[in-house]
């Protein structure tokens, strides 16, 4: 995209891009600490997943308000309106995403991961490896406006989908066999569930990188594959 | 969703209204001298809608504005060729009365320029070119059209002052009442409120807003905020060639050609 004639224009939008990305970096980093926190059983860590969330909610003002001034003062117009209003709505949810992490650090002391004999580290740490990658993924392709790779990313969160029923099921099983074990993974499924709703801001996010980048809107989202509020038939 | 015509030669595009249109522009050239001003236009103006028309200095806007009531002839050296079809009859034509044509096609001017008489006379006088009418109905007439220009309320005590004596937004809408008093069909206006303060803007836009029931409106404006703001659809015009046709929120929005994106954004050149 070619400059604006009024330079500082260009300033304000590149000002408002850059707390966009810079919110992505420290939400994929909140989500990346916050999961380590809780299968170390790291306080130290989850305490500064808690402060963090302070910062992100404190860029989203700035970027709120920037971009509000940007609207009143220069009434941007197509793409620079789209990128604006589409602004305002990914640092939504990409403070939302910084919630859920310091859900998931609120956690960690509770938990007591090391009081099981064996414990889900392993499919939560997929999990959660499969978030992270949909959060750096779609900061990284918005930046790089590669509006078909958002396309793609948004029908990855399935996989995120899946693996949540699947944890869902092996904490069940983990419950059924000894119920001293109910406590730690009630813990262990509000974390794998608010992994679950990271991605479903991620598909949100890209929803609108691509509006903002295309003009077109997506197709309607696709049908969820959240299966653990559908009864279990089998069982 | 609109639907995307090519940029054809040949092709009128349209900006996907359901309306029917009014006005059919098709092949159009326009010559200053031997300078082409317009370059094979062809564009449809839907019906009792608003119609922006946009783009740089010496785009061609006012030039094609100023083909849909003929005021070109008025200066020598100045020629269209083409079509201008209203209601599917060829204004170009040799045969076309002039006068009948700027009665249907009325036009409201950047500057605004009441004729210096009265109030009631600036009003009367383009009725008394068309009809015979008597005192009280020239009354009404006059009546009518100032509140249709939301003017009458400003007036009404004052009808045997000059024009010249109203403010700049008032001398506007006088103009505008004018305009609407020979029951033109089609209204034309050439920037009607960039010589106007906002609040008198905001009149006018208020006004265009009210007329668009009744009237096919074509407005040629600068401020690109007010072509969002009052027309139904925008046509963006580049060196004399239509670029881009297309209903007013997907032009401002998700405007298809780059250089619509371009001007639009405050890229350009």
């Amino acid at each position: 995209m070619s400059e604006h004639t009024v330079s500082s224009f260009d300033d304000d939008l590149d000002r408002v891009d850059r707390l966009i990305r810079d919110m992505g970096e420290r939400a994929g980093e909140m989500v990346r600490n916050a999961t380590h926190a809780l299968l170390t059983s790291d306080t130290g860590l989850a305490q500064r997943v808690i402060s963090d969330d302070a910062i992100l909610d404190e860029r989203q003002r700035e970027l709120d308000d920037r971009s509000i001034a940007l609207i009143a003062r220069r009434q941007p117009m197509a793409q620079d309106l789209r990128s604006v209003v589409g602004a305002i709505r990914m640092a939504a949810d990409l403070e939302r995403i910084g919630d859920l992490a310091k859900n998931i650090a609120k956690r960690v002391g509770a938990v007591g991961v090391a009081a099981m004999p064996k414990t889900p580290s392993a499919s939560i740490e997929q999990m959660s490896d499969l978030v992270l990658e949909q959060v750096e993924g779609v900061i990284r392709d918005y930046m790089a406006h590669d509006a078909a790779a958002l396309t793609e990313l948004r029908s990855e969160d399935e996989k995120i989908d899946i693996k949540y029923t699947a944890v869902f099921r092996e904490l069940l099983t983990y419950m059924m066999e000894d119920p001293r074990n109910i406590t730690t993974c009630t813990h262990l499924l509000f974390c794998a569930k608010n992994l679950e709703r990271i991605g479903d801001h991620v598909t949100n996010i890209a929803e609108n990188a691509y509006y903002v980048l295309t003009g077109k809107q997506l197709p309607m989202a696709r049908p969820k594959q959240d299966e653990t509020s559908v009864p279990m038939l089998a069982e | 969703m609109s639907q995307m015509l090519p940029i054809g030669k040949s092709a009128v595009m349209t900006a996907s209204v359901p309306a029917k249109p009014k006005v059919e522009v098709k092949n159009l050239e326009f010559f200053y001298g031997q300078s082409r001003a317009l370059k094979n236009i062809s564009l449809a103006l839907p019906a009792r809608s608003v119609t922006a028309f946009i783009g740089p200095s010496g785009c061609g806007k006012s030039t094609l504005l100023r083909v849909f009531n003929r005021i070109y002839e008025l200066y020598p050296n100045q020629r269209a060729q083409g079509e201008v079809l209203v209601d599917g009859r060829n204004i170009l034509d040799r045969g076309q009365d002039l006068n009948l044509l700027r009665a249907q096609v009325g036009m409201v001017f950047q500057k605004p320029t009441p004729f210096p008489m009265t109030i009631y006379e600036n009003i009367a006088f383009g009725i008394r070119l068309y009809e015979k009418l008597s005192k009280s109905e020239m009354d009404g007439r006059v009546e009518q059209a100032l509140q249709r220009a939301a003017l009458w309320s400003e007036v009404k005590d004052k009808l045997n002052a000059s024009g010249l004596s109203l403010s700049g937004g008032q001398q506007q809408r006088l103009c505008i009442a004018r305009t609407v008093a020979v029951k033109p069909e089609i209204i034309l206006f050439d920037e009607p409120a960039s010589a106007l303060d906002p609040l008198s803007t905001a009149k006018i836009e208020e006004l265009i807003d009210e007329l668009r029931s009744e009237y096919t409106i074509a407005i040629v404006t600068h401020n690109m905020q007010q072509a969002a703001r009052v027309s139904s659809q925008t046509a963006f015009m580049y060196l004399g060639e239509l670029i881009e046709f297309d209903l007013t929120e997907t032009i401002f929005t998700a405007p298809r050609e780059k250089r619509t994106q371009d001007y639009i954004t405050g890229r350009f050149g």
